[in-house]
């Protein structure tokens, strides 16, 4: 076990394999975890659809009554697993969806989340993609219904975007297939550690909350010092979730701070 | 066979049976078993809880007012009394009764998870606000300790019950406060609510006709013996003083002001514009959470799209979508109407 | 190890500091930031081209379709087109199936069967693969038909406005306006009803959605009503308006069932349901050119394949059921007579009669097989020679004359038509649902009162028609 990150691990899956088992995925054959995230009526399933094709399977959360799916495709010689998220519209609140999500996220650790939105509804779209961003610094953001924008004289410029939000930004047709390779490309990039995300950071919160935020941070960070995503383990901990404060108390956050064990990456 | 009309009699006297003892709430049987929750449990926890909010307000309890707060006779309360001192929970104190370090930590125990179920039951359920006090009294006795540590984690742990209380940690810490009475509040000051009791029902039932709620800034404009008037997010509101006592503020620094009236989101009629100014606080648990998500946050731009042919849903453009609000709920969005271009 | 855990206790009793210094107002005030950054992207990333925008489609459209004057009719219209076109086109392939599967498989497999021993050849083709080939020839073409009709109208985005046009009749008895949506879906099937409640995002309002389901006529129901209907009431009516007559009888059983949804709606919201959370939002999303091909494909796979096979699941072992409790027999009689014997006093007394009951009870996974059940037991209670199959064969009747001659030799009056269509709308779903209910609400609990509301609903109102029916009579 090295807390540091060595050179040749760039390029090897950062997945939790063993959160992912206890989260009910099945890691047996697959190199990569993809995550799929997205507001719902985005065209989140039709992104699924498009990528996995017919190799997929539906069944339920452990010990949930929300459904998932899963499926898988392969890429470049590499066998992606592609798990999709309840659609909601944020990640914040108590309600179970959102919880499973955050969660699988978070304590998953997935190679790489995509985050479907809706190029028409941008701004409602980009409160989930923003707090995505707080949780993993590995995300591709799929700009769907590219083609119902320009229907409606919307011109969104991805660039700026991909600029703004510090990760890649692949504009989306999959109703009509448009960008599919493309995604496929950007995910296995991000996969494998060609691309490296520099994620945006809710910048405007008020004064109040963000010296709590640092005070915590500051905290969590001495404790667990490769933790990537302590200010969000802070909201957290100040949102009272009490998944986060029992990974607190056992030390698991530990174990997503650091890099992969040799055990895991032979597997 | 059986005459048909002996059987209609018949089965019509059935029916009206089993509906009047399992018609909900009232029925005969939820009555029976709720009169059976007076074990010797619940009466400690309850007079417990009476010595503690005694304190609170700055005087002791005695024999009479824990025999009125209970509504038993003054025997019971007195060997309920001595119960308590050998239990080493109470101790005498000046004319009345104090309590020891033991009981009011057990106290605030029982105030933690009268809180918790207060909340859970004003976010997660559908239950009417004036009902909330009542259940949490009926839940609080049959829920462990353990039991109310699991619905807290569940509920992001909250820290405020939905009267504005705050829910004593559970290792029995609170938050220092630093409210007045409304009835103490200087004419013409700014101040914030931060607490309205609940007890007793009758007066309660007042402030939540009011619709006041913590978080409402207040302002009083006329003090009298009979009567105390006074501007919530800018209405005016009469109130008897016996029932502003019921309401504690926190006064606010001289340099803020008092804003409003606003509109309500359920006067634009389709086609108009406004900025939202806030949700009020009487909106809640999943409903808040909802539209929040939705984009409904201070300086969202809202445009109303059109009606249904129903009439009621009305559909909204906010951020980009069309979201169709029930006028209950668009009544509970404060907005800022923009005038047409 | 120990330095560790005072180190993590540190920070949770600092973020508990913290929580009560910020107030409860922090999540609202993260959303309002979160919220702020969003609004500032977007600002800078999204433009909308300056130049008049053209004809506004979508929102010309939404204003025809929620107004008071067209979008009521149009909406209407729609509907009662999509059920039509259901009805009338099920009708051709249906009796296409059964008479491959029935009329030609059956003697086919029972020749192949006879090398078995009789009650082997039995309980296998006469037993299990009938009650399959009902289900499916009964239920697969207006699943097939009606599925991919109301998708498109989904993929559309037609339905939420259909919600958001009816939401104010809905509200008024407690329930969301997107269970109109879930009623309709439950005429085609209970089932997928019970599914499609999904995209109802309120705790209370679903659990309501759920339970009245069944008060929407399935398709499996559809036949029983019509038949019946055109039997007993068409007749009463003199030749020309029978068709009509009994047209409109089906029409009040379907109107009923619409009261009875509204009127439970109203009562559980205020009372067992009462405690339940509530909220509502819906989203009219923008509307887009349906995509025919693969609707076709996902509703066929999703909904019409999922549900059939679900019914065929639950029918197989029925069937065995009824063919083997009118084979083995007790004494002289078969178990099915001796439980006809036994219900039959309390079934008169209802209006209804012993072979209904037990036709109910052995027919619980699918409406579609209560009919030739009905038949096949009046047959074997009567001792009839030469109607029907044999003892535990289910059939159905080639002309109304012959359908009549059994019901009149099995005492059946009109009282005993009407009821029969009233306990066809109210009683318990069929075991498919139950079980479709109780993996949608993971509980035991409003399974049960799914299943045990409507039942004793339906037994009470057979209980007032009928004593309310000879009470008449008595006066008459």
């Amino acid at each position: 076990m090295s807390q540091t990150i060595s050179p040749q691990c760039e390029t090897c899956p950062v997945h939790h394999a063993g959160n992912l088992i206890k989260l009910g995925v099945n890691m047996d054959s697959w190199d990569y975890v993809v995550a799929l995230a997205g507001n719902p009526n985005t065209g989140k399933s039709t992104v699924f659809n498009a990528l996995t094709g017919l190799r997929q399977h539906t069944g339920n959360w452990p010990g949930k009554t929300v459904t998932r799916a899963e499926g898988g495709f392969v890429y470049h010689d590499k066998r992606y697993k592609l798990v999709d998220l309840p659609g909601t519209y944020s990640l914040l609140s108590t309600s179970t969806d959102e919880e499973v999500a955050r969660n699988f996220i978070l304590f998953g650790k997935p190679d790489v989340t995509v985050i479907v939105v809706d190029a028409t509804r941008l701004e409602r779209n980009l409160n989930l993609v923003l707090q995505v961003l707080e949780i993993t610094d590995r995300a591709v953001v799929c700009l769907n219904l590219i083609d119902e924008a320009r229907r409606h004289q919307l011109n969104v410029d991805d660039r700026t975007l991909a600029k703004e939000l510090g990760v890649p930004v692949v504009p989306a047709a999959a109703r009509q297939g448009e960008g599919m390779a493309a995604l496929l490309g950007t995910i296995d990039e991000v996969a494998g550690g060609q691309i490296v995300c520099k994620p945006h950071r809710i910048k405007s919160e008020s004064r109040q909350v963000r010296a709590a935020l640092e005070a915590l941070v500051k905290m969590i960070q001495e404790r667990f010092p490769g933790l990537s995503n302590a200010r969000w383990v802070a909201l957290r901990l100040l949102e009272g979730d009490h998944h986060v404060i029992e990974a607190l108390r056992s030390g698991a956050l530990g174990d997503l701070g650091q890099e992969k064990s040799v055990g895991q990456v032979a597997a | 066979m059986t005459h048909p009309l002996e059987s209609l009699i018949f089965a019509c006297l059935a029916i009206a049976l089993a509906l009047a003892l399992f018609w909900p709430q009232q029925g005969f049987y939820w009555q029976i078993r709720r009169g059976n929750r007076n074990t010797e449990r619940v009466v400690i926890e309850d007079a417990l809880k009476h010595f503690y909010d005694r304190e609170e307000r700055g005087s002791a309890g005695t024999l009479a007012s824990l025999a009125g707060s209970l509504e038993i006779s003054h025997d019971k309360a007195a060997s309920l009394i001595e119960r308590l001192q050998k239990m080493d929970l109470l101790q005498t104190y000046r004319h009345g009764f104090r309590l020891k370090s033991e009981g009011r930590s057990y106290s605030l125990r029982v105030i933690r998870i009268h809180r918790l179920w207060e909340r859970y039951l004003a976010d997660e359920t559908g239950v009417p606000e004036v009902d909330w006090h009542r259940e949490a009294e009926f839940r609080e006795h049959r829920t462990s300790a353990d039991q109310a540590e699991e619905m807290a984690a569940r509920m992001g742990n909250p820290q405020y019950d939905p009267h504005g209380d705050p829910i004593p940690s559970s290792t029995g810490e609170l938050p220092p406060s630093n409210g007045i009475l409304l009835t103490h509040l200087p004419v013409d000051e700014l101040a914030l609510i931060v607490h309205i009791e609940d007890e007793p029902e009758i007066l309660y039932k007042q402030l939540v006709a009011q619709a006041l709620h913590p978080g409402m800034k207040v302002q009083i404009a006329e003090k009298s013996q009979d009567r105390i008037v006074f501007i919530a997010d800018g209405e005016e509101i009469v109130l008897a003083p016996v029932a502003a006592g019921n309401v504690t503020v926190e006064p606010l620094p001289k340099e803020q002001e008092m804003e409003g009236p606003y509109d309500t989101l359920d006067t634009l009629s389709p086609g108009e514009n406004a900025t939202v100014i806030g949700i009020s606080r009487a909106c809640r648990g999943m409903q808040r959470r909802r539209l929040m998500d939705l984009g409904v946050v201070p300086g969202t731009t809202i445009s109303a799209e059109m009606r249904s042919a129903g009439g009621d849903p009305t559909a909204y453009g906010i951020r980009g979508a069309t979201i169709a609000l029930r006028s209950q709920q668009a009544k509970q969005i404060f907005v800022n109407r923009k005038e047409a271009a | 190890m120990k330095k560790q855990a005072v180190q993590a206790e540190e920070i949770l009793n600092s973020a508990n500091k913290l929580r009560w210094q910020i107030g409860d107002q922090f999540h609202d005030s993260l959303m309002e930031s979160i919220y702020r950054d969003a609004e500032r992207i977007s600002q800078t990333v999204v433009n909308k081209k300056d130049e008049k925008p053209r004809f506004n489609w979508d929102r010309t459209l939404d204003r025809i379709l929620t107004s008071r004057v067209v979008g009521l009719p149009v909406m209407m219209l729609l509907l009662a087109l999509v059920f039509w076109i259901t009805i009338a086109g099920a009708n051709v392939p249906s009796g296409m199936i059964a008479s491959v599967l029935i009329d030609k498989v059956h003697p086919i497999l029972k020749d192949a069967a006879s090398v078995l021993p009789w009650w082997m050849s039995g309980l296998l083709v006469d037993g299990v693969y009938l009650a399959a080939a009902w289900v499916i020839s009964v239920m697969l073409p207006p699943m097939a038909i009606f599925f991919p009709m109301f998708t498109l109208l989904e993929d559309f985005g037609y339905l939420p406005r259909v919600a958001f046009n009816l939401d104010n009749l809905f509200r008024k008895s407690g329930a969301h306006g997107k269970q109109a949506l879930t009623m309709s879906m439950g005429y085609g099937c209970n089932a997928a009803g019970i599914v499609a409640t999904r995209i109802i995002d309120s705790p209370r309002e679903r659990l309501i959605a759920i339970i009245t389901n069944n008060f929407a006529l399935c398709n499996g129901r559809w036949p029983t009503q019509i038949l019946i209907a055109s039997l007993f009431i068409g007749s009463l009516a003199p030749p020309a308006l029978a068709g009509l007559v009994s047209a409109g009888a089906v029409m009040a059983v379907t109107l009923l069932g619409i009261l009875l949804t509204f009127a439970t709606s109203w009562a559980l919201s205020r009372t067992i349901l009462r405690g339940e959370a509530s909220t509502f939002s819906l989203e009219l999303p923008p509307y887009r050119p349906p995509r025919i091909l693969q609707t076709l494909y996902t509703s066929l796979i999703d909904r019409t394949i999922f549900v059939l096979w679900r019914a065929v699941v639950f029918a197989v072992p029925a069937g065995a059921v009824i063919w083997l409790i009118s084979n083995i027999k007790i004494g002289d009689l078969s178990i099915a007579a001796h439980i006809i014997n036994l219900f039959d006093p309390f079934g008169l007394f209802i209006g209804l009669n012993g072979v209904i009951l037990l036709a109910y009870i052995i027919a619980i996974p699918a409406n579609e097989i209560v009919i030739p059940t009905i038949l096949m037991l009046t047959v074997l209670s009567l001792h009839m020679a030469g109607v029907g199959e044999g003892a535990g064969v289910m059939f159905e009747l080639q002309n109304s004359d012959a359908y009549m001659r059994l019901f009149n030799a099995g005492g059946w009056t009109l009282l005993t038509a009407i009821n029969l269509m009233l306990f066809s709308l109210v009683h318990n779903p069929c075991s498919t649902t139950l079980y479709t209910i109780y993996k949608e609400t993971k509980s035991a609990k409003w399974t049960a009162i799914s299943a045990f509301l409507p039942i004793i609903m339906g037994l009470l109102l057979c209980f007032f028609v009928a004593q309310i029916w000879r009470l008449v009579q008595g006066m008459g």
